[in-house]
């Protein structure tokens, strides 16, 4: 009994030994390597200000009250009536997607912007006017190689240099 | 001149340098890294990196002791303040205090005795009572809890780690380490006794708490044992001792089983000591491995592994060894 459990122990120091001369790591290097991300990947939104009808569907939706209609007020004073337009608070955002998917009219939409810093609480809600401008730019050290995600038989996962872009 | 050439008397520069303080620090600076490159490569991460890129890494030990250094040592209130503060200097002190005895070649050692064997084994066994003394005296139930488990533990692995150390005494027919190492010039110990090479090897890793024993300061458990208390350079003292002691007894084991400076390409004793310090650097690195396979067995595993399978091993290895003697096997040195 013992004899078998003293050749599953070398049985386990083996497999570490194995780990140890295996080939590439997983970790992705992630300011100098950023990894392409797939089609339909639910980053931040971007809201198109023009097409959009103000029907407040999304703020309805909203599972995690992150979208709130607000008060626009230079329509409100030209049109001399109350008029909301949609903003975000990404403090509460869970990116699930349903403001997007309900939009009748597409004017919200996914970008594959995921990764952007803010020093403030306040910076993160966005009000119509600052929703309208677009989702910030992430800002690299240097230009990241990107990489993608390639299943892989024997290892699981590997990254390989993403051509294009 | 006169002073240089006195630092490379035996008597100093054996506890002082190599294989003393400054081998010991230097190796420890080294094993931490390595310890955390090791367990990275096993799980297909990047351990310490980004500083000195170039080397992976190699100076995060030296930022961490910087750190260390510069750190408020805090004394909790309620703690008894001459054990809290004296308990990390002595355990320190005496892990690494077993290095007099150890020599570096046939011709080159600090004091040569008859029972300098007997000497290293008996100094590692004083470490284990400072870590005791230390969880009672940082008044904090997690320390207190690691230091009864280091008890515990002591019971366990302490006997039959001398039986296997002695059993290559009664072998090579003598307690002197010189001559344990100088009788494996043609064959090694752990060929004529693997029993007790591989028991002994256990028991290193058990006694320094490495991975598959790390009971005394479980992490899961008890927030760091019997250090949980402890900051600043206390704490990297008291985390670097036993590294230490692990050092310490990877050159007895070295001596023991290894061949000690054996295979010797030349007498210098510079040579000698590179090999010896090779030997017991590849032991450190491996149990340092292991920190990347194992989980941590539970208190009455390892109790029942010191007292169940080392105990009866170390006796065969005993067995084993007289039966050798016995049978005609000499190494009566010279």
């Amino acid at each position: 009994m013992s004899v078998s459990r003293a050749i599953r122990h070398a049985k386990a120091i083996l497999t570490g030994f194995k780990y140890l001369l295996a080939g590439p790591r997983l970790t992705i290097m992630y300011p100098d390597e950023v990894q392409e991300l797939p089609e339909g990947y639910r980053g931040m939104i971007e809201y198109d200000w023009d097409s959009c009808i103000k029907c407040s569907l999304c703020a309805m939706v909203c599972p995690a009250d992150a979208m709130k209609m607000y008060v626009s007020r230079e329509e409100s004073e030209r049109e001399g009536k109350v008029v909301k337009r949609p903003g975000i608070n990404y403090t509460r955002c869970i990116f699930c997607g349903f403001c997007v998917d309900i939009c009748p009219t597409d004017s919200l939409k996914f970008t594959k912007v995921h990764d952007v810093a803010y020093y403030t609480y306040e910076e993160q809600i966005y009000p119509p006017v600052e929703f309208r401008k677009g989702v910030p730019k992430p800002l690299y050290f240097r230009e990241p190689r990107r990489v993608r995600a390639v299943l892989d038989e024997r290892r699981g996962m590997r990254y390989e240099p993403a051509d294009g872009s | 001149m006169d002073s240089l050439k006195l630092l490379f008397e035996p008597y100093i520069f054996i506890p002082l340098v190599f294989p003393g303080l400054i081998a010991a620090f230097a190796l420890l600076l080294i094993i931490i890294w390595l310890e955390r490159k090791i367990a990275a490569k096993v799980q297909l991460r990047y351990g310490p990196l980004y500083v000195l890129k170039p080397l992976g890494g190699i100076i995060q030990t030296v930022a961490d002791l910087l750190r260390y250094l510069f750190q408020e040592p805090i004394l909790p209130k309620e703690v008894d303040k001459v054990a809290f503060l004296m308990t990390p200097v002595l355990l320190f002190g005496l892990s690494y205090l077993p290095l007099v005895a150890i020599p570096v070649s046939p011709t080159y050692y600090a004091f040569r005795s008859d029972v300098s064997l007997l000497i290293v084994l008996a100094l590692t066994t004083l470490a284990p009572i400072f870590t005791v003394v230390m969880g009672w005296a940082s008044n904090n139930k997690f320390s207190l809890i690691g230091g009864v488990r280091e008890g515990y533990l002591v019971t366990s692995y302490e006997i039959p780690i001398f039986l296997s150390a002695l059993s290559m005494a009664i072998l090579y027919n003598s307690l002197d380490l010189v001559e344990i190492a100088e009788a494996q010039r043609g064959l090694w110990g752990v060929f004529l006794n693997p029993i007790a090479a591989i028991n002994m090897l256990l028991l290193m890793y058990m006694s320094t708490s490495r991975f598959p024993f790390e009971i005394p300061e479980a992490e899961s458990e008890i927030v760091a044992g019997p250090y949980t208390e402890y900051s600043g350079i206390i704490y990297g003292l008291v985390m670097g001792a036993s590294y230490v002691k692990l050092y310490v007894l990877s050159l007895v084991y070295s001596i023991l089983f290894l061949g000690g400076w054996n295979p010797l390409p030349s007498t210098d004793p510079l040579v000698a000591g590179a090999v010896l310090f090779s030997k017991a650097f590849l032991l450190v690195a491996l149990g340092a491995f292991l920190r990347a396979v194992y989980p941590r067995f539970r208190i009455d595993q390892a109790i029942s592994i010191g007292w169940k399978i080392a105990f009866p091993l170390s006796l065969i290895s005993i067995i084993i060894s007289l039966l050798l003697v016995m049978g005609g096997v000499s190494f009566v040195g010279k």
